[in-house]
């Protein structure tokens, strides 16, 4: 299911108001024209996923927190926002969540270069 | 005045490089923040310059107490995206091996968490003695003892020895004796009971919140298991429980795995029984696929830890991309919720009940 980044945080609340309250993962795919970011959610009454996607601009990646929605969302934000450069709005800044990356770009992107000089940045 | 002590990231109990920053109000944690990442390695971005079975190797180093669960996570999304049918008698014999392999996972779990909680150290001699016969099971149907690579798409390497039957029926037997010993070792034990009842408490909407999962969430009153929500391979057809327990304590995360190594002995016996004749052989390794481009599977799978799910975009050589969650690492996260307010001596005693493999965390 698709969604604007917009109506994101709404179409959460409604989703978890309609029953899909545990949150599964939060991931993202980069399509390198656009980057793909998706909430896989669960009804476990129901036993039913439902996929949310939100496609972002390369140029322009952010979407809002979804903690205040989905506690569980804390760890796999810090982890998309590291892996993927996505920033994410509306929480506060917290410590990276793997590790001190001092090489450039973010190593999940297409753009990531394997094979690049090593460059330290201070 | 708070105290900020610093644990790890090289320490015995942390199972792995885990480093905790611990506030204290006296002997009472306040806050604990974990520190992950010592192990990262990258291997959703491997994945994606590795042909499609290049990556099982990778994949069991992900979680390597129970390697051949998290490849056959990955197969089976591959098998998912590129639309492949399992073989009948493969469907059991991936289930048997399972099963074997939580047994496994759950006995060296047992041994390290009573380790942990107060140098129990004969449980940790007992159940590593068991494990070893339970790996022993296990190289005798794949070959290996640790890092199996069994399985291929539709099936497996090769199929069951012609004696295994009855290997495993008496370990079976062994091991549903011994597990009733371990219950007499630890169940009346006051070290044990003093560390465990009431310890790290859950609640049932906390643990749903917190998004924690498998037998961390079923001890915290949730009935929510893969094998039968979900059920795939021989799981709808054979004879088992998932166990539920209420109270969401470390007891409780006991007690549910040590009830699930019961159900664990049960489907192997039962699988083994009703074990189709035919062909269990898979595909052979080189593969390519037309028309694969931007598939997309979504696959979830009852690891011994929880539920992994794997999300793959495919492409005809490789995945495009591949997503794990994997169950430590959403487990993991809880720590700070369950340690509030307990006292330091107990952390190790919480952590230990979540089972944790580090390198499962930090992929």
């Amino acid at each position: 299911m698709k969604t604007e980044r917009q109506m994101l945080l709404k179409r959460l609340e409604e989703l978890k108001g309609g029953g899909s309250d545990y949150l599964v993962k939060i991931t993202a795919v980069d399509y390198i024209k656009y980057v793909e970011v998706v909430y896989i959610l669960r009804d476990m009454e129901k036993n039913d996923d439902t996929l949310l996607e939100v496609d972002l601009d390369p140029s322009d990646l952010w979407v809002e927190s979804a903690v205040h929605i989905y506690p569980a969302a804390d760890w796999y934000e810090r982890e998309m926002a590291e892996m993927f450069g996505i920033a994410i709005r509306g929480r506060k800044a917290g410590r990276l969540l793997l590790e001190k990356w001092d090489g450039k770009g973010y190593p999940l992107r297409k753009s990531f270069a394997w094979n690049a000089p090593y460059e330290r940045i201070d | 005045m708070l105290t900020r002590i610093n644990i790890g990231p090289v320490h015995p109990s942390t199972h792995g490089v885990l480093r905790l920053v611990v506030d204290l109000d006296g002997d009472t944690i306040v806050n604990v923040e974990p520190h992950v990442g010592f192990l990262h390695r990258g291997v959703e971005k491997l994945a994606e310059n590795r042909m499609y079975m290049q990556i099982p190797v990778y994949m069991e180093k992900m979680d390597y107490v129970a390697p051949m669960s998290v490849n056959e996570a990955y197969v089976a999304t591959v098998e998912e995206a590129l639309g492949v049918e399992v073989k009948e008698r493969a469907k059991y014999i991936r289930v048997i091996l399972l099963e074997l392999q939580r047994i496994a996972s759950h006995l060296l779990w047992l041994g390290t968490m009573c380790n942990d909680i107060g140098q129990m150290f004969t449980a940790f001699m007992w159940t590593f003695r068991d494990r070893d016969m339970a790996l022993r099971l296990l190289e005798e149907a794949t070959g290996q003892r640790m890092f199996y690579v069994n399985m291929r798409l539709g099936g497996l390497v090769r199929d069951l020895p012609p004696d295994f039957a009855e290997q495993a029926a008496t370990f079976l037997d062994y091991m549903e004796r011994r597990l009733h010993e371990y219950e007499s070792l630890l169940e009346k034990n006051p070290l044990f009971i003093e560390r465990t009842k009431n310890v790290g408490t859950l609640s049932r909407s906390d643990a749903k919140a917190l998004g924690v999962t498998g037998p961390v969430l079923r001890a915290s009153g949730i009935l929510y298991d893969i094998r039968k929500n979900k059920p795939y391979y021989a799981y709808e057809k054979l004879n088992f429980q998932a166990k539920m327990l209420g109270r969401g304590d470390n007891f409780s995360r006991y007690r549910v795995r040590m009830l699930e190594m019961y159900e664990s002995i049960r489907l192997v016996r039962e699988g083994l029984e009703r074990l189709p004749e035919g062909d269990a052989l898979g595909m052979p390794v080189r593969l390519i696929i037309p028309n694969a481009k931007n598939r997309i599977a979504a696959v979830s799978r009852e690891m011994p830890r929880g539920e992994a799910l794997m999300y793959m975009v495919a492409d005809p050589q490789r995945p495009y991309r591949l997503a794990m969650r994997t169950p430590a690492f959403i487990n993991l996260a809880a720590l700070n919720f369950l340690a509030k307010g307990q006292r330091l001596a107990d952390l190790f005693a919480i952590l230990g009940s979540l089972d944790l493999v580090m390198a499962d965390v930090d992929r």
